[in-house]
């Protein structure tokens, strides 16, 4: 139990970061610390005491193996990761060009 | 861009093609041990980030890169959709079918076509991660000139 605990703290220091930081750049880095551990908790559903990679060989038939389906899921979560992160990555550099800072209070041109 | 120092480039010349030969052996093991197309993939295209980062490069060099790498990306996903399709002439004509002869589990040549499916999806993965980085630079170059 003590590892989701933990997930769920990494989880808010990803979100504290998210709400207190001004630069765009530090709000993508939270982004993905959130994201990660959302991953690492997904990754440790599957996990088995003293399991072995999920790879049948003659050699390691009869063992305990981890659960593979939630490994599958995650790496197609950081498949979908990877894309969100270039995409907003892609924004920030937009932004940047635009208003020559990556501080969010300086970036209001579209208020009003 | 321009490149970083005289210790950042030396440093990267040693490490560079260590990081390449450990992404070929992530990829070409996938069907043995933990690891496979994406990872590897992901370890070949941080070298050559890398090697991008440390010696820098112009825009009009980068944009011919990332020419290269976008129809090396596409070349190899069309691979992987071209075996895929070959199942459906070879043995039970099922799409994905592994046709090829299966031979002794655990050895290097082994399991059929997967190990194809992981060279090529390594490669995909490679390209399309150093292309989303070169459209990142080349984007930024163009942004803030």
């Amino acid at each position: 139990m003590t590892v989701y605990i933990l997930c769920f703290i990494l989880f808010l220091v990803g979100l504290y970061g998210l709400i207190t930081r001004r630069n765009l750049i530090k709000i993508v880095i939270s982004l993905c610390i959130m994201e990660f551990s959302i991953f690492l908790m997904l990754a440790l559903i599957g996990y088995i005491d003293s399991g072995i990679a999920p790879i049948i060989r003659p050699d390691t038939i009869g063992q305990t193996y981890v659960d593979p389906l939630p490994q599958a899921m995650v790496l197609t979560a950081i498949v979908i990761g990877l894309a969100t992160t270039a995409l907003l990555l892609a924004i920030a550099i937009r932004l940047y060009g635009k208003y020559g800072t990556f501080d969010i209070r300086e970036i209001n041109n579209l208020r009003g | 861009m321009q490149g970083m120092s005289v210790i950042v480039k030396k440093v990267t010349q040693l490490i560079a093609g260590i990081i390449f030969l450990y992404g070929i052996y992530i990829i070409i093991h996938g069907h043995l041990t933990p690891g496979g197309g994406f990872a590897g993939g992901a370890l070949i295209a941080g070298s050559f980030i890398l090697l991008i980062l440390a010696f820098g490069s112009d825009i009009l060099k980068l944009k011919q890169e990332e020419t290269g790498s976008s129809i090396t990306e596409n070349i190899a996903i069309l691979m992987v959709l071209l075996i895929a399709v070959m199942g459906l002439l070879f043995g039970a004509k099922v799409f994905f079918i592994n046709y090829l002869p299966v031979g002794t589990a655990g050895k290097l040549i082994s399991a059929g076509v997967i190990p194809l499916y992981n060279i090529f999806i390594g490669i995909e993965v490679a390209a399309a991660i150093l292309t989303i980085f070169l459209a990142l630079v080349i984007f930024k170059e163009e942004s803030t000139k």
